[in-house]
């Protein structure tokens, strides 16, 4: 073998072995941590009650959501 | 009528949540807006040498006088001023600021990633314009000229620790979906990036297992660097403004989990009828035919989050473009995935359906997504409502229709070329004249798209310049709560 190939084999054999090592801790520390244990609150962790669900948070300037809504013909 | 007012404890709570989020944005607001303005800069820059690349192709006599101009050096620059300068950027923007806010934690040592946009900025500096000076690479994806790469490595070894360091410091226990795109980005790039580098230029492997390792590292830039971050974008940005949760979040997570799994497999579909293995290319359109699992948990849980609220669409500007960019996702993986067999391939490839395809991604999925982010987190940053809807319109219409138009005229064309390549009894000359009504649209496109992009630059350089209203609901509450508006439905 010549020292590309040798270099190109550690590189292959490498990455297989961080790469599926690091998706293995990864998944493991996942289910020790619970974080695949309540999948409802996953998805609303990233409301708060500044913004709560229900809420609209992104409007063209100048337009309030709410208003729109209330007075739209549709 | 009388005034409703919230619940002491729970005006309590906003006030303090809004705070706390407030505090978090501040944190990171300059070096998010450093790479952000970067990759606006470079997004310009991108679209004035597509242009030029573009009009070459129908007018060959066009800016012929020079060497730095001609075809191969524009084309190239124009692929790193978008590629590492804008989309990355916008990424690497939006990592740092959407792991911030889901990780609840501030952001520690800011000045380092000033550091790295520098870096960044001078990699892609010295890419573009050593290209044009003729000092390119002639490999894809890696044309930078060697002293750049350096470059990048260091400023991705920053961005990478400090994203990491974010979520180390994180205050909320539960790692949303988001995060595990962004994890998952910011791992694999740079060990893409470090081993492409690696095994071409700095210990080249001989043969074909060069243009096996291009391939991988050309395909995977877009699947394992842009997609995650976009996707992780859109599954904050899309809840987050309709105020809705994912229609299933296991569907994400499965998403997530399978495009770890499969992704990396696909590049080898390039060089299918190549002179490589044939277990190689066989694998890869597998892996490519295994991507119909996280592209249809994308989209069922897209479009399923959306259902009923799509009259928002209507409202918000970062919507529209996240949806935009969330629909073309579906539609360029199907289609990427099909161009994997043989027989698509056959008549795909060495065409002009191959870019069609590649702007579908890069752009009516990964940039309208960053447009769509960039719309919900600058005047987040800024405290400073954007200055005219006008010109968010001018933008998103001209890049709608733009991106639309140029997919159909090079994805049509690009087909029929391909299958008048492959019959013998067809004269090369006539083809080349035959695609080039379609390239003239694709001009066309690329007019239409760079007027957006002006518009959108005006803008956001009007909003960094303080011209916006401040808001009177605080920096994240962007809802005017006392506003009047004169009755019917708001203009497209």
């Amino acid at each position: 073998m010549t020292p590309p190939d040798i270099a190109l084999l550690a590189t292959v054999v490498g990455s297989i072995v961080l790469f599926g090592g690091a998706a293995a801790i990864a998944l493991g520390w996942a289910f020790r941590d619970g974080q695949f244990d309540n999948f409802d609150q996953g998805s609303k962790s990233i409301f708060g009650p500044d913004e709560p669900v229900g809420e609209a948070t992104d409007a063209f300037p100048g337009i309030n959501v709410e208003v729109e809504e209330a007075t739209a013909p549709w | 009528m009388p005034v409703m007012t919230a619940p002491e404890p729970v005006r309590h709570d906003r006030v303090k949540s809004a705070a706390e989020r407030a505090a978090i944005d501040a944190s990171c607001r300059g070096p998010v807006l450093v790479f952000a303005s970067s990759a606006v800069f470079w997004l310009l820059m991108g679209s004035m040498l597509a242009l030029i690349a573009s009009f070459k192709l129908h007018i060959p006599y066009f800016l012929t006088g020079s060497p730095e101009l001609t075809f191969g050096r524009v084309r190239m620059a124009h692929l790193q001023s978008v590629g590492i300068g804008w989309a990355s950027l916008a990424a690497v923007a939006a990592c740092l600021w959407l792991m911030c806010r889901l990780s609840r934690a501030e952001l520690m040592y800011p000045k380092m990633l000033y550091l790295a946009g520098a870096l960044w900025n001078i990699g892609v500096f010295l890419a573009v314009f050593g290209i044009i000076f003729g000092a390119g690479q002639s490999v894809e994806w890696l044309d930078a000229p060697p002293y750049a790469p350096p470059f990048f490595v260091a400023a991705l070894g920053i961005v990478s620790a400090w994203t990491v360091a974010v979520f180390r410091r994180r205050r909320e226990p539960h790692l949303y979906v988001t995060q595990w795109y962004i994890l998952g980005a910011i791992f694999w790039f740079p060990w893409l990036y470090l081993v492409a580098q690696f095994t071409i230029f700095w210990a080249p492997v001989t043969g074909v297992v060069q243009p096996i390792v291009n391939w991988w590292f050309g395909h995977n830039v877009l699947g394992l660097w842009f997609t995650p971050v976009a996707l992780g974008s859109a599954y904050y940005l899309i809840p987050k403004i309709i105020g809705r949760p994912i229609h299933s979040y296991y569907l994400s997570i499965i998403g997530f989990w399978s495009l770890a799994l499969f992704y990396s497999w696909a590049g080898m579909h390039h060089l299918i009828g190549g002179p490589i293995p044939a277990w190689l290319a066989t694998a890869s359109t597998v892996g490519s035919m295994m991507m119909f699992i996280p592209v249809l948990a994308v989209a069922i849980n897209h479009h399923m989050t959306l259902l009923g609220h799509f009259h928002r669409l209507r409202y918000s500007p970062a919507l529209r473009f996240t949806v935009f960019g969330a629909i073309a996702y579906t539609l360029v993986s199907f289609q990427g995935s099909l161009m994997a067999l043989k027989e698509v391939s056959k008549t795909a490839h060495f065409t002009h359906y191959i870019v069609a395809h590649a702007h579908l991604g890069a752009y009516a999925f990964v940039t309208m997504i960053f447009f769509g982010l960039f719309y919900y987190m600058i005047p987040r940053l800024t405290g400073r409502e954007w200055v005219s809807s006008v010109l968010i319109r001018i933008h998103f219409w001209c890049a709608a229709v733009g991106i639309t138009t140029y997919f159909a005229a090079l994805s049509i064309g690009g087909w029929w070329q391909g299958r008048m390549m492959n019959n013998p009894d067809i004269p090369f000359a006539r083809i080349v004249m035959y695609t080039q009504p379609h390239l003239l649209t694709r001009s066309l496109a690329g007019l239409l798209l760079t007027t957006g992009h002006i518009a959108f630059a005006i803008s956001f350089v009007m909003n960094l310049a303080g011209w916006g209203k401040q808001r009177s609901g605080g920096p994240t509450l962007f809802v005017e709560p006392q506003a009047t508006y004169p009755p019917g439905p708001p203009s497209l």
